[in-house]
């Protein structure tokens, strides 16, 4: 429910995104007869049972697959372990590169696919792997067996990973207000525009697009984050692609609370993202 | 639960047996080595072909701090279900007693228990909720003549002829390392305890917003005084 619900935070679409999208929709032939251009960002949520070709595009005259139709939007995989270990290895180098040949002996196509990867999954196939009120039933080589279909490098490709509790029953009716989707908008929209003007004589549109060189020339960081940052790889065990990500995160969280440098706490949040890896030992 | 014993246990000098196996049999290892104790695990099989193989490390840990590992197997012989069985049966050979720390209904544990008890030595458990399916073994064994421990203390009590003497050195280490707590993180750190508590626990407990409770905890793990578990738990390293 809150994966669907991501699409009404996210920045507002430029015209020539717009455009973007629709045409991609109309080659795969899913535009609507009279619907016009396309003005939301798409939700795409292929079920686990989803063929390769379905993913990455494919047939005769290749078609866009699910990454291409998201694109500019959101891909979003429920129950990712479901999913066949060799389609999930797929996503790898779309998600690095932001496009998609696909060669078939007609032709070869080259289809944008840049989406934003969310995935969802439970710690172990009971689902109560790591809760202290309840116990887990499952061996440890069942957890293993689980958490291995994603593998060490896809969990590397992903910036933010979240550990969510079950939701208690006395909380299921709380009545307390909660942030709107519209408020948030507002504070990306406004960190969108942050970028764009820090970004504005550069080819690069967002954080996520940084090259390492202009990383080093935007995500600066003070002594003491620095040796945070140290501390944290060594502990954590970090990998080289992992570093840039935690400084990606933090920059976009600094740009969030609309703060011109990045200070320890958004590098401390950004790094609490990537322990996923390290807290389930070595069984991814 | 393992290591806090193991690494009391080793402290007084007593080495510790186990079988290298995953879960509480590598966390004993674990736990001595990190107490310069001394420990021997018997392997289910071949010397070169370790079992379970995610252990190679603790395998290559445990003969670098001058421990010891026994295999009565030839050296690529593979693990099979009744290996396990007669890896225990030297387990318990080996030791002059052993201590159940968990164990579900029938199992290897639970062997190991019962040849400890017709050889005539000592069988120690540490009780643990009916609810939890990994404690049958232990309770069990206690409702049968099994004694009942809750520290070290009590097992090397049993030990009066030994004369055994705590070490005293590890001692130092432990509490110089609670001085270096900055002020700021001392509130968080002494509500989290050695049974690992949930971040919904602490939130409730104190004053601070989730960030900066987030930000604290992630200080003090960096820092090396708390291990951050699966499901947001969090305990005292």
């Amino acid at each position: 429910m809150m994966a669907k619900r991501l699409p009404t935070i996210l920045p507002d679409l430029s015209f020539k995104e717009a455009l973007e999208i629709t045409k991609i929709y109309s080659v795969a032939g899913e535009l609507k007869k009279d619907s016009g251009i396309i003005m939301n960002r798409p939700f795409r949520n292929p079920h686990h049972s989803i063929t390769a070709s379905s993913i990455i595009g494919g047939g005769k005259i290749p078609k866009p697959g699910e990454i291409s139709l998201a694109h500019l939007g959101v891909l979003f995989l429920d129950e990712l372990p479901e999913f066949n270990k060799k389609i999930l290895e797929l996503l790898r180098e779309p998600l690095e590169d932001k496009t998609v040949t696909i060669s078939r002996l007609n032709c070869s196509l080259t289809y944008p696919c840049n989406f934003m990867f969310v995935a969802s999954m439970n710690p172990c196939p009971c689902g109560y792997y790591g809760m202290i009120e309840k116990q887990c039933t499952c061996s440890e080589l069942a957890i293993k067996n689980y958490l291995g279909k994603i593998s060490g490098p896809l969990l590397d490709r992903i910036d933010i990973h979240i550990e969510v509790k079950p939701v208690k029953y006395e909380n299921l009716n709380n009545k307390n207000p909660e942030e709107t989707s519209e408020v948030i908008r507002k504070r990306v929209n406004n960190a969108r525009k942050i970028q764009q003007k820090r970004y504005e004589n550069l080819k690069v549109y967002s954080n996520a697009e940084l090259m390492p060189k202009l990383i080093e020339k935007y995500c600066k960081l003070d002594d003491e984050s620095k040796k945070i940052l140290n501390v944290a790889f060594e502990k954590l065990g970090l990998s080289a692609r992992a570093y840039t990500k935690v400084l990606k995160v933090a920059r976009t969280i600094a740009d969030l609370e609309g703060k011109t440098n990045i200070e320890k706490e958004h590098i401390i949040e950004a790094i609490g993202y990537r322990s996923l890896d390290k807290k389930y030992g070595e069984k991814f | 639960m393992a290591i806090k014993f193991a690494k009391e246990l080793s402290q007084y000098g007593l080495n510790i047996i186990s079988g290298m196996a995953v879960g509480v049999d590598s966390y004993v290892h674990e736990g001595v080595i990190e107490a310069n104790g001394s420990t021997i695990a018997v392997l289910p099989s071949g010397l070169k072909n370790v079992y379970p193989k995610e252990n190679k490390k603790l395998f290559e840990k445990i003969i670098a701090s001058n421990g010891l590992i026994i295999s009565e197997y030839e050296d690529y012989f593979s693990a099979t279900s009744e290996s396990f069985l007669e890896r225990n049966r030297i387990v318990s050979g080996l030791s002059i007693g052993i201590l159940v720390i968990e164990g579900a209904y029938r199992s290897g544990t639970s062997v190991t228990a019962k040849l400890t008890i017709e050889n005539n030595k000592k069988v120690f458990c540490i009780p643990s909720s009916l609810k939890n399916p990994k404690g049958y073994t232990p309770n069990n064994l206690i409702r049968k003549g099994g004694i009942l421990v809750t520290c070290a203390e009590d097992i090397i009590e049993e030990y009066a002829e030994l004369d055994i003497i705590k070490r005293q050195e590890t001692d130092y280490y432990v509490k110089e390392e609670i001085v270096g707590i900055k002020p700021e993180y001392q509130e968080i750190y002494e509500m989290i305890e050695d049974e690992p508590i949930d971040i919904n626990e602490i939130l409730k407990k104190t004053q601070m917003s989730l960030e900066q409770v987030n930000y604290q905890l992630m200080m003090l793990e960096l820092d090396g005084y708390i291990i951050s578990l699966p499901g947001k738990n969090y305990r005292r390293k």
